[in-house]
């Protein structure tokens, strides 16, 4: 088990060493670019800029991330960065939990929770606006909470009345915070958001 | 006998004549009495209201309401003054150079937003630039039709899916030509292969308005509405797309021609597009 940490550890830092290095070599091509009147050039390269500190900034993120929630441990070794920055926006994924492969074959709801923060995606916008309409919130399976000072929409996704799946969604401007609980309930779901750092991720996406 | 006819003809004429000028005169005394009755009535009111507002020349009002700001004499009770006017926002494009700087100190800091916000205003800069660059390349008159170039527009959002987006039009009278280059939207690949594709056409009524046509080489589109006039839309490689609008073009060729005018490759060029 520790050789498993040590080799996730050692590929973690080396992927952000090579992000770092390759953010600088970047800067240096939109240097010269620019320097050279090879404005779309220069321009590109920014982008490639842009991408690769998106990818930094969603390992910061993760650094930041509890490494349990409620009874649940991290899935560090699931722990995903990808996307397209300034269109579906940067997508950091973490699980805590059971692996759905180990869980008995007759087992009808997977335990594992799931994490999901998009960050700068336009896409984001319209959330928040229907956080603020009146309306929203107004039933059971629906409803508006308060996480370290941030509003958040919990609602059911699916499930009947005895066994409802949840989903958490808080939106920072450009970025979005998904939190999904399959088998655990409403307040169990709402505990788990309670124990995530916002404030710190809000900073380092925004 | 005949004489006395002419002179009964003669007297009704007259009359009618004199009924029809009776007619105008009335209907002027009448419109000028109500011009004055209205202007006595406007100058009682505005005097009315002055008096309860403090506004004109009268100085007593010192309550602190909009009214009593400088110009606010005859500015609503309620509500805020209107502006009067101003200097506006100095010009000022992203410094590139600057930015990249200032986005590679924070960088090294591990200031991984700040350096982001850096990267982005840069791109801001390099996109202004390269709209402006194309603004100066176009021509200043298309089609007989000459640029206002008080209405150039450089736009850039910083965000992959709206890009840069630059205007010019062409005004003279009520004919209009407007250019527009939307580049580097990522949503134009799908445009794109849409308009490049030439699989589709269309007739209503026997009347076609919307067809594939060729500018320079380059695959368009070209469209035809009652009210907004021709629209020509040309793909430029991967993720740019050239649209002209032309109001109160004679002809289908005569928007060609306008179109033709264009350097288009140039614009390819400088967008980098392949």
């Amino acid at each position: 088990m520790k050789k498993i940490y040590f080799i996730l550890i050692a590929s973690f830092t080396f992927i952000t060493v090579s992000a770092q290095q390759d953010f600088a070599k970047h800067l240096g091509e939109a240097r010269t670019a620019y320097a050279a009147g090879k404005l779309d050039d220069s321009r590109f390269a920014m982008q490639q800029a842009l991408q690769e500190l998106d990818i930094l900034i969603g390992k910061e993120v993760i650094k930041v991330l509890p490494t349990k929630m409620l009874d649940e441990n991290a899935r560090i070794e699931r722990d995903n960065v990808t996307g397209a920055s300034g269109f579906f926006g940067v997508l950091i994924h973490r699980e805590y939990g059971i692996d759905v492969k180990k869980l008995p074959a007759d087992s009808i709801y997977s335990k594992t929770v799931s994490l999901e923060i998009i960050s700068n995606s336009p896409l984001i916008g319209t959330l928040n606006a229907l956080l603020s309409l009146p309306f929203m919130g107004n039933n059971p399976d629906q409803k508006i909470i308060k996480v370290s000072g941030y509003k958040a929409l919990v609602q059911k996704v699916s499930g009947d009345d005895e066994k409802k799946e949840f989903e958490l969604q808080l939106p920072l401007t450009n970025a979005l915070v998904t939190l999904k609980a399959p088998g655990h309930t409403q307040d169990e779901l709402i505990k788990m958001a309670n124990t995530l750092p916002i404030g710190e991720i809000a900073k380092l996406i925004q | 006998m005949k004489s006395f006819q002419i002179a009964v003809c003669i007297g009704i004429a007259v009359c009618c004549y004199s009924a029809s000028q009776a007619q105008g005169f009335l209907k002027k005394m009448k419109e000028k009495a109500e011009s004055v009755a209205n202007k006595v009535v406007d100058k009682k009111v505005d005097d009315a209201v002055n008096e309860k507002t403090g506004g004109n020349n009268n100085s007593g009002n010192n309550n602190g309401s909009p009214n009593s700001g400088p110009g606010g004499g005859n500015a609503p009770k309620y509500g805020k003054p209107s502006n009067k006017g101003g200097q506006g926002l100095v010009n000022t494009a992203p410094d590139v150079k600057e930015n990249l700087n200032s986005a590679e100190t924070a960088f090294k800091g591990t200031s991984y937003g700040e350096a982001r916000y850096n990267i982005q205003q840069a791109m801001l800069g390099v996109e202004l630039q390269i709209g402006q660059n194309i603004l100066k390349s176009l021509p200043k008159t298309v089609a007989g039709i000459n640029v206002d170039t008080a209405q150039d527009q450089v736009t850039s959002t910083g965000w992959g899916w709206a890009g840069l987006t630059i205007q010019r039009v062409y005004v003279t009278g009520e004919k209009q030509f407007t250019l527009t280059i939307a580049n580097n939207a990522l949503w134009m690949q799908a445009v794109n292969m849409y308009l490049a594709n030439g699989g589709y056409q269309q007739s209503t009524g026997g009347q076609q308005n919307w067809k594939q046509t060729k500018v320079k080489g380059y695959r368009a589109v070209i469209e035809y509405n009652e009210s907004s006039g021709y629209k020509l839309s040309i793909p430029l490689g991967q993720t740019s797309l050239l649209m002209f609008e032309g109001i109160n073009f004679a002809s289908e060729q005569e928007m060609m021609s306008a179109a033709n005018q264009i350097d288009i490759d140039g614009i390819k060029t400088s967008l980098g597009e392949k």
